[in-house]
């Protein structure tokens, strides 16, 4: 029952429900004796009224009719049956021994004696005697252990005596409150019981105390009632405590929860512990304590923030993968069927194009895939139109995933001109500028200013920095890269605890004589650097091309020679890469048309092409040993399969408009079949590779063992050994790519 | 922080085909809207319930995991919730036009 509801109720039945209670009562004992109802056995027999009346004559006889005769008794003693006497005819029922005895008894009288009464003066004389109370007293103590030992019997005559003891103290009290010698004649005036007269006369005479004889019939018995005080029953009622109704389920999860939320707890309390014990070891006072706990809230909301960006980051890409849906699905599904009709030659199917709102007048300089996330790239804008130059620049890092807006955004000062991520870090971005500084980004922890700057006055570049290399990590640890300018230097910069610490490599000069200035002195011509590759397997080998059309190969332990010199180009080197399968062959293109192939210690190129215009950037496919894909300033791309064509490009395709853009850039996903381009309005397109395009080498028959890797490699020398001939030999292939211009 | 939080949805409502974007917060209330008032607290409402059911669901299969993102397609919209334990976001998208 819920006690809100007696609350409401008890004010206002309180008179009725008094009337009701004692009508209850009643009503109980009403009810109760009407329970009391004779219970009659299921076999008793059922007399009628004639049976009833019938009168049935019972006769009492002064002879115990079962009385046992002829009793007898095993006698030990004897050794035989003894008969022993009957019991008579006195059945006794009920027995009990009284503790009164009659004055012309034999004990009573025997009792007085031993009282010191002589039984025949007291029958004689009245029925009260007079004795001194210490007289008394004395038999009665007296008896008591003479008494005792006597057996059964005897203890009620204990009883008896210290009955006798009782009337006498309440004698005494009765004389107590009324004292006899004091008021005689006042009791005598009053007239109280006959008896009590004749004691207090007697003894005013004698002079001792009246003592009260127990006898036969003189002994009153008093009882009192109490006042019965009305039954009164009183309630009360505490304020109910505070109710609320609770509800939750109980799954799985939540107990999970429960005992992780627990261990934790555990957890904290014993790094606590421990502590509080370094502490006291310490006994150095904790002024930081409240200070933590202001900064863990800061942090916490901090937290808060980073989780709600987090996740309207993924809702953007959820929006962009439902507004791009068609072009995902291209990308994941379509593979051109009119390849198979087409023999030997390929498509290029664009993709999601990329582009940042304040970067649509900057130039793409330099693109690179990110080592770690395959679906991430960074791109430069700066510009290469060296006539509009322009304020600021950008290095965007965007992902496949969110096509219309980047992940990261650096702005820089001014103009970025190339970028490399480090392979171990994804997050370490290096990138050169255009005023000759380098700046290393830490993406991951912010994007609003560089992790470190090289010194704008005297730690950076005379000339544009035109390419910067992650460089394999020192023996300790630190972080260092290379950086490659239009000074003809070739810096090592070393990541410090705060500062970048820079090297120069070596100065590149070219290898004229030196000219002799106006006053005297001799100049020798700087060679400027335009691009840099390193050795993917020997980390001290470089290759350095140069705006003269020169590509160098130098290593870092010498820094006054070349180990080789190729006069490669007419005009500068805007590209080298190696091949990924086979690291003596490496590809160099420039703005003098050409593309050419090249192995190491090899003055001559093994391949010559000629694509029409100025390349801007070549590429090695990262799938294949013959793949590599050119893109060229009027805005075409060109892919080659050696295996297939030695002469021909397997696909030419234009993937800007001819007249307003420029491609510039050109970069391989080292994963999925897509390449990316990127153009001088600020765009990057991305382009998947038709099947044609992306042939894998088939295993011989003989050997199926053969995994992709030595496939390719096998491909790539069977190539080379058409084309490697004798030095004294010229080489056909670079007349017939002269020819073309 | 708090800035480029503010420029992710405003940019999100400048998306194509976006209808609204909701920022709730753990009690079911919402915070910011781009909706009219009485969508925003329907949305609010009924969304958060059910991401509590969904992530519920999640969890009980395997108490280890956790819901992450909840996407509802329906004829009309898409409409995209991101559950965490303290906000829900919500974006309705109409992905047809």
């Amino acid at each position: 029952m819920p006690p809100a509801n007696v609350t409401k109720k008890s004010s206002a039945t309180k008179a009725v429900r008094k009337t009701a209670k004692s009508q209850a009562e009643t009503d109980d004992i009403e009810e109760w004796k009407r329970a009391k109802q004779l219970l009659k056995p299921k076999d008793q027999l059922e007399l009628n009224e004639l049976e009833l009346k019938e009168t049935i004559g019972k006769q009492l006889v002064s002879t115990n009719n079962r009385l046992p005769d002829s009793l007898i008794e095993f006698s030990y003693a004897q050794g035989t049956f003894i008969p022993i006497p009957s019991p008579g005819n006195v059945v006794v029922s009920f027995e009990q021994q009284g503790t009164l005895l009659h004055k012309d008894s034999e004990e009573a009288r025997q009792q007085m004696l031993e009282m010191g009464i002589d039984p025949l003066t007291y029958q004689t004389s009245v029925e009260t005697i007079y004795e001194p109370e210490a007289e008394a007293e004395v038999p009665s103590e007296t008896a008591e252990p003479s008494v005792a030992p006597e057996g059964e019997g005897d203890t009620t005559e204990g009883g008896t005596q210290t009955e006798e003891g009782k009337e006498e103290e309440e004698g005494a009290e009765g004389t107590a409150e009324k004292p006899p010698e004091e008021k005689p004649e006042e009791e005598d005036e009053e007239g109280e019981g006959e008896t009590v007269i004749k004691a207090t006369v007697k003894p005013a005479a004698k002079g001792g105390r009246p003592r009260k004889l127990t006898n036969q019939f003189n002994f009153c018995e008093r009882a009192a009632l109490t006042y019965n005080n009305p039954v009164r029953s009183q309630e009360t009622q505490t304020i109910p405590p505070p109710m609320a109704n609770f509800s939750a389920n109980v799954l799985q999860w939540v107990i999970y929860d429960a005992y992780q939320e627990d261990f934790a707890a555990q957890q904290l309390e014993k790094e606590l512990e421990r502590e509080r014990k370094e502490k006291e070891k310490m006994s150095i006072g904790k002024p930081s304590q409240p200070k933590k706990a202001a900064m863990g809230r800061a942090q916490l909301s901090e937290a808060v923030q980073g989780r709600v960006l987090e996740c309207w980051r993924v809702l953007e890409r959820m929006i962009n993968q439902n507004t791009f849906n068609d072009i995902a699905k291209d990308y994941r599904y379509w593979d051109d069927p009119s390849d198979e009709y087409r023999d030997e030659e390929g498509t290029l199917l664009p993709l999601w194009k990329f582009t940042y709102d304040k970067t649509k007048k900057h130039t793409v300089t330099d693109m690179e895939w990110n080592p770690f996330y395959y679906d991430l790239f960074a791109v430069c804008f700066g510009f290469l139109d060296y006539m509009k130059p322009l304020q600021a620049g950008a290095v965007c890092l965007f992902t496949l995933k969110n096509p219309s807006f980047p992940d990261y955004i650096c702005v820089t000062d001014s103009g970025v001109m190339c970028v490399d991520t480090h392979a171990k870090y994804p997050y370490m971005v290096v990138i050169g500028l255009y005023d000759g500084s380098v700046e290393v980004w830490n993406v991951h922890a912010t994007c609003t200013m560089p992790a470190y700057r090289s010194n704008s006055v005297t730690n950076k570049h005379r000339g544009i920095v035109w390419e910067v290399k992650w460089a394999p990590d020192l023996p300790d640890g630190e972080l260092n890269f290379f950086s490659v300018a239009a000074d003809g230097k070739i810096n090592n910069w070393v990541l410090m605890q705060n500062e970048l610490a820079v090297t120069t490599i070596i100065t590149l000069f070219l290898d004229k004589d030196p000219a002799s200035g106006p006053d005297g002195t001799l100049l020798r011509a700087i060679a400027c650097a335009s691009c840099v590759k390193l050795h993917p397997d020997k980390p001290l080998v470089y290759l350095v091309g140069t705006e003269e059309g020169h590509i160098y190969k130098c290593s870092t332990a010498y820094s006054s020679t070349y180990l080789m010199t190729y006069y490669a180009h007419t005009m500068p080197v805007c590209r080298i890469d190696f091949n990924r399968y086979n690291t003596d062959i490496f590809i160099s293109c420039s703005a003098d048309w050409r593309i050419k192939i090249w192995e190491d210690e090899r003055q001559e190129p093994l391949f010559v092409f000629d694509v029409g215009d100025r390349v801007g950037d070549v590429k090695w496919a990262p799938y294949s040993s013959t793949v590599f894909a050119a893109v060229t300033a009027e805005g075409r791309v060109y892919v080659f399969d050696l295996n297939v064509n030695k002469y021909k490009p397997i696909c030419v395709q234009a993937i800007v408009s001819r007249r307003k853009n420029k491609v510039t850039r050109i970069s391989f996903n080292p994963k999925l079949p897509i390449l990316i381009v990127g153009d001088d309005k600020g765009c990057v397109t991305t382009l998947k590779l038709s099947p044609n395009l992306r042939i894998m080498c088939k295993a011989p028959k003989k050997q199926q063992h053969l995994d992709q890797w030595t496939l390719q490699c096998m491909k790539l020398d069977k190539l080379l050994a058409l084309v490697r001939e004798p030095v004294t030999l010229t080489l056909p292939e670079d007349t017939a790519g002269s020819e073309d211009s | 922080m708090s800035n480029e939080v503010e420029e992710t949805m405003k940019r999100i409502q400048s998306h194509k085909g976006v209808v609204g974007a909701i920022v709730v917060n753990s009690e079911g209330i919402p915070i910011k809207t781009t909706l009219d008032n009485t969508t925003t607290v329907q949305y609010a409402g009924l969304i958060s319930s059910l991401a509590d059911k969904a992530r519920s669901v999640v969890r009980d299969l395997d108490p280890s995991n956790d819901l992450t993102f909840l996407r509802i397609r329906s004829k009309k919209h898409e409409i995209m919730v991101a559950p965490d334990r303290e906000f829900i976001l919500i974006v309705v998208q109409n992905p047809m036009d």
